[in-house]
C-alpha cells in the first residue's frame, strides 16, 4: 500500500509541476485565443535566462526576478513581431506562427548560450521526505506548493481592472476594441505573464533535471493537462495537473517493469484523446455554443 | 567575444557549412552532427575536440604535407538531412564521416558501402557494425554498448564482492538505445549466477520517479544507468533520493562533467564506463593546449579541453589521422579504400596513453572492445580499474550473431 500512495503523492507533485508549464498555456488562450504551442521552448528558454544570471554572479533570489523581467520583455516582444501581424488571419496560421517559434527557439536559445546541461542550484534540500515507507520528492513538493500558489494568484489577477480587460478580448476582440482596451497590449501582457509563469517552470525543473533542450519536451504533458482541465480553465490546470501527473505514475508504476517499456506517454495520449472524445472542452473549460 | 564567434557558429550551421581553409593536398572528413536535437549534450564538446585535434595535425604539418579539412554541418539527427548532408560533403571529396547519431548512421550504412566511404560510430551505433566481414566500411573502433555493459558487469564482478546472488537493477530510457545492454545481462546472469531487473522510464527522462521508487523495493545490490543527456542527472538525483548509495550506480558511458555538476556534491562515488582519459594530463592534450588553444585557433571555449567528450571527440580524429597515415604508406591520394586499410592496419594505437592500446582488424572493427571504469572523486573522474576488454568471446560472438542476422535480411 505504501508504493501506491508513494506513486500517487509524487505523481500529484509531478501532475503540479507540469501545471507550472500548462498555467503559460492557459494564461495566452484565456487572454488571446491563441493556442502556444511555443510553450515548451518558452519554458526552456526562461531556464536559460535563469541559469545565465547566475552564471554572471546574481544569487537566485535575484536571477529569478531578473529573468522574469527579461521573459516579460520577451513576450511584449514576441506580441509586437510577431503576433500583431497575424491579426485576421485564421487560427490555424496563428498556430502554426507558434510552431515555429518553438523550432526556432529550440535551435537558436542552445547554440548561441551552449546545449551542453546546465545547472540550476536553487538550494533545495536533496533528500527526500520521508514518511513511514513513502518517500517524497522534496523539489517535487515545493514544485507543487509553488503551482497552487501561483494557480491563486492568477485566479486573483483575473478578477482586477487589468484581468478583466483581459477576459474581454479572450471573449470578443471587436467589441474591446468597440469600448476602448487595446487588444494588442493585453495580448501582449499575456504572452509576457506566460513568460513569468515560464520562469517559475524553468527554474524548477532546472534544478531537478538541468537546464537543456528537452525541457522544451514538457509541452507535451501541460498539453495533456490543459485538454484534461480545460484549455481556458485556471482552476482546470491544477486538477488536470493532479491528474495527468497521478495517472502517469500509478499505472506505468505498476506496469513499466511487465511490459518492459515505459507506459507514461501512453497514458498521456489515452488522457488526450479520451478527453478529447468525450468532452472537448476538459473539465473546467467553457463550451462555446456558435450558430451553424 | 565569444558570443559573437558562438554565434557566427550557429549561424554558419544553420546555413549549411563551416570549412576551414583549403590546402593542395588536404583530406577531408564530413562531421555531420547533431547540434541541434537529441545528441546536444555532447555534441558541442566532442566535436570541438575532434577540430581541435585536426588543428594540432595541420600545425605540426600533417602527414607528409597532407593535411586535414573539417567539413562541419548539422543534421539535427534526422536521417534526411544526415543523407542529404552526407552527399554533399561527399561530393566535396570527404572520404571519412562521424555522424555520432545513431539513426543516421544507420540510414547511411549502405550508401557507405556503396560508395567505399569510411564511416566511425564510436561509442555509438549498432553494435554489430564491429563485424568487418559484413560491414567493411563501418569502424565502431571503440567499445560498442554491448562491451560497455560486460565492463561494468565485470567492475562489480571483480571489485565490488562478486556477482552470484545479487540483484542488478538496470534503469534505462525506453528506446533502442536504452535496450542495448539486456541480451549481455540475460548472458552474464545465467554465466555469473545473479539476477536483475529492467526498469525503463519514458524518454528523454525528465521525471523517472515512479521507476526509482520501484527500484528501492526490488532492493538491488548495484545499479546500472543506462541514459543519456539531462536524463542521467535525474536518474542519479532520484537514486539517491530513494536511498540507493552513490557507490552502487554504474553508468554507461554518457556521464561527464555537467551531469556531476546539475547533481552536486551527492555525485561522489557515482561510476560510469570511460573509453578515454579524461582531464588535461596527457600529452596530446597539452600539445592542443600549447599549440591550438594558446595562440587561439580553437574551435570552441577553452574551458570545454580536457573534459570527458573533449577528450572523446580528440580521440576519435586520433585514431582517424592515424588510419589516414598508414592509408597513405602505400602513396596519395586517400580515398576510402585505402584509409579503410589503414583503420584496418592499426595495432596497439593508444593515442599517446588518451585510451587503451586498439587493434583493428579486417574482422574486428570494434579495435577490442576495451575500456575502463572511473568513479567521480568530487571534483574529476578518476580510474578504478584498468584499461581491458572484458567478456572478449561473449561480445564477439553477440557481434557475430547479429551481423549474421543482419546479412540475412539483406
Amino acid at each position: 500500500m505504501a508504493y501506491f500512495f508513494e506513486l500517487l503523492i509524487n505523481g500529484a507533485l509531478t501532475g503540479l509541476m507540469y501545471a507550472l508549464v500548462a498555467l503559460g498555456f492557459v494564461l495566452i488562450y484565456k487572454s488571446a485565443g491563441v493556442p502556444n504551442l511555443a510553450q515548451g521552448a518558452v519554458v526552456m528558454t526562461a531556464g536559460y535566462a535563469v541559469w545565465l544570471f547566475m552564471s554572471m554572479g546574481l544569487p537566485v533570489w535575484l536571477a529569478i526576478p531578473a529573468a522574469m523581467v527579461v521573459m516579460f520583455l520577451f513576450g511584449l516582444v514576441v506580441e509586437r513581431l510577431l503576433l500583431r501581424r497575424m491579426v485576421g488571419q485564421p487560427i490555424i496560421m496563428v498556430v502554426m506562427l507558434t510552431l515555429g517559434l518553438d523550432i526556432l527557439l529550440r535551435g537558436l536559445v542552445p547554440g548561441i548560450l551552449g546545449s551542453a546541461p546546465k545547472s540550476i542550484d536553487l538550494g533545495i534540500n536533496f533528500a527526500p521526505v520521508i514518511i513511514g515507507d513513502v518517500f517524497i520528492n522534496r523539489t517535487s513538493l515545493i514544485g507543487g506548493v509553488i503551482a497552487i500558489l501561483l494557480v491563486g494568484a492568477s485566479l486573483l489577477f483575473f478578477r482586477t481592472r487589468l484581468g478583466t480587460k483581459l477576459r474581454a478580448v479572450s471573449d470578443d476582440h471587436i467589441s474591446s476594441w468597440a469600448v476602448g482596451i487595446s487588444v494588442e497590449r493585453a495580448i501582449g501582457i499575456s504572452w509576457g505573464l506566460a513568460g513569468i509563469a515560464a520562469v517559475v517552470a524553468g527554474a524548477l525543473w532546472g534544478s531537478a533535471q538541468g537546464v537543456d533542450w528537452t525541457l522544451s519536451t514538457l509541452l507535451f504533458p501541460a498539453i495533456a493537462v490543459v485538454i484534461l482541465g480545460g484549455i481556458d480553465s485556471i482552476p482546470g490546470v491544477l486538477v488536470g495537473g493532479l491528474l495527468v501527473g497521478i495517472l502517469g505514475s500509478v499505472v506505468p508504476g505498476y506496469l513499466d517493469s511487465y511490459v518492459g517499456g515505459s507506459t507514461r506517454d501512453v497514458v498521456t495520449s489515452v488522457i488526450i484523446l479520451l478527453t478529447i472524445m468525450v468532452r472537448p472542452f476538459g473539465i473546467f473549460g467553457r463550451e462555446d455554443i456558435e450558430r451553424i | 567575444m565569444k558570443w559573437l564567434r558562438t554565434t557566427a557558429l550557429t549561424a554558419a550551421l544553420a546555413f549549411g557549412s563551416v570549412t576551414t581553409a583549403a590546402t593542395a593536398d588536404e583530406i577531408k572528413i564530413g562531421l555531420l552532427q547533431d547540434f541541434t536535437a537529441v545528441y546536444t549534450f555532447l555534441t558541442g564538446e566532442y566535436n570541438q575536440g575532434q577540430q581541435d585535434y585536426l588543428t594540432l595535425i595541420n600545425e605540426e604539418g600533417g602527414i607528409d604535407g597532407n593535411t586535414f579539412t573539417a567539413i562541419v554541418r548539422d543534421t539535427g539527427n534526422q536521417p534526411q538531412r544526415g543523407i542529404e548532408a552526407y552527399n554533399r560533403a561527399k561530393e566535396e571529396g570527404a572520404v571519412l564521416f562521424d555522424f555520432l547519431s545513431t539513426p543516421v548512421s544507420a540510414a547511411i550504412l549502405d550508401q557507405a558501402d556503396a560508395d567505399k566511404r569510411v564511416v566511425i560510430t564510436p561509442v555509438h551505433g549498432r553494435g554489430d557494425a564491429s563485424d568487418g566481414t559484413v560491414f567493411p566500411y563501418i569502424f565502431p573502433m571503440m567499445a560498442t554498448y554491448w562491451a560497455q555493459a560486460a565492463n561494468l558487469i565485470e567492475f562489480m564482478k571483480t571489485n565490488e564482492g562478486g556477482l552470484e546472488g545479487k540483484k542488478i537493477a538496470i534503469v534505462h530510457i525506453d528506446s533502442p538505445f536504452g535496450k542495448e545492454p539486456l541480451p549481455i545481462l540475460d548472458a552474464l546472469a545465467a554465466q555469473e549466477k545473479f539476477e536483475y531487473k529492467a526498469f525503463p522510464y519514458a524518454s528523454p527522462g525528465n521525471e523517472q520517479s515512479a521507476a526509482w521508487s520501484e527500484v528501492r523495493r526490488y532492493q538491488p545490490d548495484f545499479v546500472m544507468i543506462w541514459g543519456a543527456g539531462g536524463g542521467q542527472a535525474v536518474s542519479v538525483k532520484t537514486a539517491i533520493q530513494n536511498g540507493i548509495k552513490p557507490e552502487q550506480i554504474h553508468s554507461v558511458i554518457w556521464l561527464a562533467e555537467t551531469d556531476a555538476a546539475n547533481v552536486g556534491p551527492m555525485m561522489k562515488g557515482v561510476k560510469r564506463f570511460e573509453a578515454t582519459a579524461s582531464g588535461l594530463d596527457h600529452p596530446i592534450i597539452q600539445r592542443i593546449q600549447e599549440k591550438v588553444i594558446t595562440p587561439g585557433k580553437g574551435a570552441g571555449d577553452a574551458k570545454n579541453v580536457g573534459t570527458s567528450y573533449y577528450n572523446l571527440g580528440v580521440a576519435t580524429m586520433a585514431v582517424s589521422v592515424e588510419a589516414a597515415r598508414l592509408g597513405l604508406e602505400g602513396g596519395g591520394p586517400l580515398d576510402g579504400d585505402k584509409l579503410k586499410a589503414g583503420f584496418e592496419k592499426i595495432a596497439g594505437y593508444d593515442a599517446e596513453g588518451l585510451m587503451p592500446a586498439i587493434t583493428i582488424t579486417a574482422e574486428d572493427h570494434q579495435g577490442g572492445g576495451a575500456g575502463r571504469v572511473s568513479e567521480w572523486d568530487g571534483e574529476k573522474w578518476a580510474p578504478v580499474s584498468d584499461w581491458h576488454a572484458a567478456y572478449p568471446e561473449l561480445i564477439r560472438k553477440t557481434i557475430e550473431d547479429s551481423a549474421a542476422k543482419y546479412k540475412e535480411g539483406h
